[in-house]
């Protein structure tokens, strides 16, 4: 999806703003959408995918202006609306309807331990061999999908070298809309004056995570 | 279940931005009132993630992994081959460390890590993410005018240093094994630890200060 998420490349945004750059979180309400989405009971059938979309779903000018955890709160508000879990209004109230939510009870605080519980991992057994090698040269399709891709914008229709193989991993843009199916990943080196006139020169590289169906042979 | 539809998500977002409170504190716990009444959340188990985020897992992790990485040349070459692996053993997996990259800085070599589409970190080893790594500015210029950015937080990098930039669009997590700095012969693993920044894993750092 061409979305307002997808920055890689854009200019006009300015100087970086370190602004509180050593603190974890700058007021209680950010550390407690941390906090709870790390601890709720959740439909089955969400993912991290699924959270991403949502995410790059929300309104082009509340993403570019609102902190990162009220982007969260955003998100997983729209989750459970979506999954019929909650209502507006009871996100607006704070109060409930009354209707069970169906789901697990919440994790207890002793699970939390050292924080070890929240390790996953996404890769997947896969029964054909992966198409590109390491040393290959691909190109990046040069259109994009709509939905989830994790195709960024800027490596489109660009030629680049598969610098490793990382084993066939959840494949996103399914996972996305509820589908899991594990697919070849690779990480593509791209000169940086392939992707950008301006570093013509230059010996940079940005290295891309692209999943075999985003690549071809060029 | 969830229905799979962009568009309904778009409208959702719509209806939740006029009428929820503007203030997000407010809507934050109006959020957790919800959710605790709906039996979803244990509001103790909150406050454990947020006390093990707030004072326990943090970029001291990711110090003493590198500080172990100079000390101890065998972990150094576990690590970078496996980097999951080699923090399981010092106890350090968790979240979004389950694909973790280490990659090595060294004379000729300055890496920089970025997730332009969202901001994907290894919090497991570096805690919670600066606030300018998930800041437009930062997500969109690393990919285009490292150099520039690195400037911007004091790294004048030579013109023939290659500079690699890691943008984490998959599982994968990245972290930057920074060069040990001379004058550090003989130091112990908790003294090289204490040297180590956040950014300098990040890659916005690199000449770490022995003093």
């Amino acid at each position: 999806m061409d979305g307002i998420h997808d920055l890689g490349g854009r200019e006009g945004f300015g100087p970086i703003d370190r602004h509180g750059e050593d603190l974890a979180f700058h007021a209680p309400w950010e550390a407690r959408v941390m906090g709870m989405v790390r601890a709720m009971s959740r439909p089955g059938d969400w993912s991290i995918d699924w959270f991403r979309h949502c995410r790059e779903l929300i309104d082009p000018i509340d993403y570019l202006t609102r902190p990162y955890y009220d982007q969260w709160l955003q998100t997983y508000g729209a989750m459970l609306v979506n999954s019929g879990t909650v209502t507006v209004d009871e996100l607006a109230s704070g109060k409930s309807d009354g209707r069970d939510a169906g789901l697990a009870r919440p994790v207890s605080p002793d699970s939390v331990g050292d924080g070890k519980a929240a390790l996953l991992r996404f890769d997947r057994p896969y029964d054909g061999a992966p198409e590109f090698a390491v040393g290959d040269a691909v190109r990046a399709v040069r259109h994009g999908v709509p939905g989830h891709t994790r195709l960024p914008a800027y490596a489109r229709g660009r030629r680049g070298t598969v610098h490793a193989y990382r084993g066939a991993h959840v494949f996103p843009d399914a996972k996305a809309v509820g589908e899991e199916r594990a697919e070849p990943l690779y990480t593509v080196a791209y000169d940086a004056a392939e992707l950008w006139a301006e570093a013509a020169g230059r010996r940079d590289r940005v290295y891309v995570d692209l999943w075999e169906s985003y690549l071809e042979r060029p | 279940m969830a229905k799979h539809r962009s568009d309904d998500i778009a409208k959702i977002h719509r209806a939740l931005h006029s009428h929820l409170p503007s203030e997000p504190a407010l809507r934050v716990k109006a959020l957790e009132s919800l959710l605790v009444e709906k039996g979803m959340v244990d509001p103790r188990t909150v406050d454990a993630w947020v006390e093990i985020y707030t004072e326990k897992i943090g970029p001291k992790r990711g110090a003493q992994v590198v500080a172990k990485a100079w000390a101890d040349p065998a972990f150094k070459t576990a690590l970078l081959d496996d980097g999951t692996a080699a923090i399981t053993a010092l106890g350090y997996e968790g979240w979004a460390t389950g694909h973790l990259e280490v990659v090595e800085n060294t004379a000729a070599v300055h890496n920089l890590v970025v997730c332009t589409l969202c901001s994907c970190y290894p919090h497991s080893i570096l805690g919670i993410p600066p606030a300018w790594y998930k800041l437009a500015a930062y997500r969109a210029r690393a990919v285009r005018e490292p150099r520039a950015v690195l400037a911007e937080f004091g790294v004048n990098l030579a013109d023939d240093i290659e500079v690699r930039v890691w943008d984490s669009t998959s599982e994968l997590r990245y972290m930057v094994l920074p060069q040990r700095p001379a004058g550090t012969a003989g130091w112990d693993e908790n003294q090289l630890a204490a040297i180590v920044t956040r950014n300098a894993m990040i890659g916005t750092d690199r000449d770490l200060r022995t003093g």
